[in-house]
């Protein structure tokens, strides 16, 4: 399963971004609110389109809170607030989540081509999310089973290797704490590989969406946005820090940095990030990998800008996918992570490329 | 909270072991302002070990140190960044950055509100890169970097860090011979400009002689010789310290030690030689 035993980084290519300004604060304002700008287009264009065209008067008042004060709502009304909002908002809290956990993770390995799922997350959800199909529960059974996973996947990776992570990677011998989540990665598709043979013929279709991400059942965007909300408000206010961390871990100390706190911190907002993007969309694979990418070749590497700016991007980018994915075979729905990798794979195979000829 | 009478850095009592071995056994120095110290010995004697306890990175085993008059413990971590510097060994950028905006990073301990630098902050930054004659790179791709520019890179962002207190381990490593001696002519304007003071690691015990004032050498089981340089780095303490036999010879003004050719067992015959110090 491409998604959940990727091979793993672990040497960094060259991948340079070099703004000419540093950043400032005034810089990194406009990105953010061409962002945001970015994403409304993006909200307002996933609620107005798909199978059935809707207006964006009726979306407004789809949106507003008298709805239902004026008689039953028409159909148009109901298709944007129980189908296309929830599933806009997953889909923008999802990518958000993901960009954000990529960024993270790439600051704490001090590697360029760590993401969200690189240390098992989506491998442990995606098991625990097969068996609940497999045993048939229901869609929040499904859900529950996969947020398990995740954080019994969290809880080994840091028990393994919780001295690599106090300690940070050494910057020369082999990066342990990426290796044992690597591994456990590698042990999770063994046994995802091993549910799907096992499956009976009528959960199979439903189980490979699952794994390749998909927005379909995502009924509930709230777990996720208030998941975003407290990572969010956690990261930003440290982001000074992140950018002291990515000198080494000696440097940081030595600036005044609490280099242990910020890494199980890091580690754990990153976590957090992965397992509720993996609980509301399954593995929607690149987005955490490119995104930050992306940001970095356009605005530089400082982690002030990049932290708030990979959230808004992310969400964007899945958003977007997402929209994509509804309405290109319509009536037929792809999953969204088909969306992302599609677009992924090439994007990111012309950044390794291209700007090392320069 | 610090005492302005005290010294910058003072160790009391300081023990630092590796595993089984004892690399510093009870060392009480003050270091105080004015004062370029040479920390000299062999491989593996304990010079990255005694630089990063003094910074307060790692633990010793006995005694402590005090930076201002004030145990490293009892500092809140930020004000001692803006006290005393470090610049670590050997650091790798896994990500692409300008020369500014990593130097940058160092005035970190300065950042206040959102964590926005200021004017005074871009202004340290410069400077940093002028006392070193970096401003040419200010723009150039950290990653795009030679060996020794990258260690000059390092100093510069540890010089725009504003602290009185420099601590550098091997700082001209990977280092031609012209920029050793302008970085070393550089720390020498530092040091003088202000109350400060430099501890730094190092190889070359005549670049060591020519431009510290003290030198404090390890020997790598517990020993140490601490004082004015000339007192410490002579050919028989050095002799000792690095297991090879060393002579002092002079040219007029100049001095150097070098290795004792093989033969020779007495060095009296070499001309202009004062081995016998």
């Amino acid at each position: 399963m491409r998604s959940v035993s990727r091979d793993e980084p672990h040497a960094a290519p060259s991948l340079r971004a070099l703004p000419r300004r540093s950043m400032s604060a005034r810089r990194a304002s406009l990105i953010w609110a061409a962002l945001a700008l970015a994403a409304l287009v993006v909200f307002a264009a996933s609620l107005a389109s798909g199978s059935v065209s809707v207006t964006l008067a009726q979306v407004l008042s789809a949106l507003s809170p008298w709805q239902g004060a004026h008689g039953a709502p028409d159909m148009a009304t109901e298709i944007v607030s129980t189908l296309r909002l929830p599933r806009a908002l997953a889909g923008f809290a999802c990518g958000a989540l993901l960009a954000l956990g990529g960024a993270l993770l790439q600051v704490l390995l001090r590697n360029p081509l760590a993401e969200p799922y690189v240390l098992g997350v989506s491998g442990g959800a995606a098991a625990f999310a097969l068996v609940a199909m497999i045993a048939g529960v229901a869609w929040w059974g499904v859900q529950a089973s996969a947020c398990a996973g995740a954080f019994v996947s969290i809880l080994l990776v840091l028990g393994l290797a919780r001295r690599e992570l106090w300690r940070g990677e050494p910057q020369d011998s082999s990066p342990r704490l990426l290796l044992t989540g690597a591994v456990t990665a590698a042990g999770w598709g063994a046994l995802i590989t091993l549910l799907l043979t096992l499956a009976p013929d009528t959960r199979l279709r439903g189980m490979v969406f699952w794994l390749t991400g998909d927005l379909n059942g995502a009924g509930m965007p709230w777990p996720a946005l208030v998941a975003l909300a407290v990572v969010l408000a956690g990261v930003v206010p440290a982001a000074p820090m992140l950018n002291v961390l990515l000198r080494g871990d000696a440097a940081a100390q030595a600036l005044g940095v609490p280099v242990l706190r910020l890494r199980v911190g890091i580690y754990l907002a990153a976590s957090i990030a992965a397992a509720a993007a993996v609980t509301t969309g399954g593995t929607i694979g690149f987005v955490g990998l490119v995104v930050p990418h992306m940001l970095r070749l356009a605005f530089g590497n400082d982690q002030r800008m990049l932290v708030p700016a990979a959230a808004l991007a992310g969400g964007v980018a899945v958003m977007g996918a997402d929209l994509v994915a509804r309405t290109v075979a319509a009536p037929a729905q792809l999953p969204v992570g088909v969306v992302t990798a599609l677009a992924g794979v090439p994007v990111f195979l012309w950044m390794l490329l291209a700007r090392r000829t320069r | 909270m610090s005492d302005a009478s005290a010294p910058l850095l003072a160790a009391r009592a300081l023990t630092l072991r590796a595993g089984a071995r004892t690399l510093v056994e009870s060392l009480t120095q003050v270091f105080t302002a004015g004062e370029i110290w040479c920390v000299a010995g062999a491989n593996g004697a304990g010079k990255t070990t005694l630089i990063g306890a003094l910074a307060g990175l790692r633990e010793s085993a006995a005694g402590h140190v005090e930076v201002e008059g004030v145990a490293l413990g009892e500092w809140p971590p930020v004000r001692l960044a803006q006290r005393r510097a470090l610049m670590p060994q050997d650091q790798r950028d896994a990500f692409s950055a300008s020369v500014l905006d990593t130097v940058l990073l160092n005035r970190y301990p300065h950042l206040s509100g959102w964590g926005w630098e200021g004017d005074t902050d871009r202004a340290a930054a410069h400077a940093a890169l002028a006392a070193l004659g970096l401003e040419a790179l200010a723009a150039r791709d950290v990653l795009s970097l030679s060996g020794g520019e990258r260690q000059r890179v390092a100093l510069a962002a540890a010089l725009c860090q504003g602290a009185p207190l420099l601590l550098l381990d091997e700082p001209l490593a990977h280092l031609d011979l012209h920029h050793q001696i302008a970085c070393l002519e550089a720390l020498s304007r530092w040091v003088r400009s202000e109350a400060r003071a430099i501890l730094f690691s190092c190889h070359d015990l005549n670049l060591a002689r020519r431009f510290s004032t003290h030198a404090l050498l390890l020997d790598g089981h517990g020993g140490f010789h601490a004082g004015p340089v000339r007192e410490v780095l002579t050919p028989e303490r050095a002799s000792a310290a690095f297991g090879h036999s060393l002579v002092l010879i002079r040219e007029g003004a100049h001095e150097a030690l070098v290795p004792a050719l093989a033969s020779s067992a007495s060095t009296s015959h070499l001309p202009g030689s004062n081995g016998a110090r």
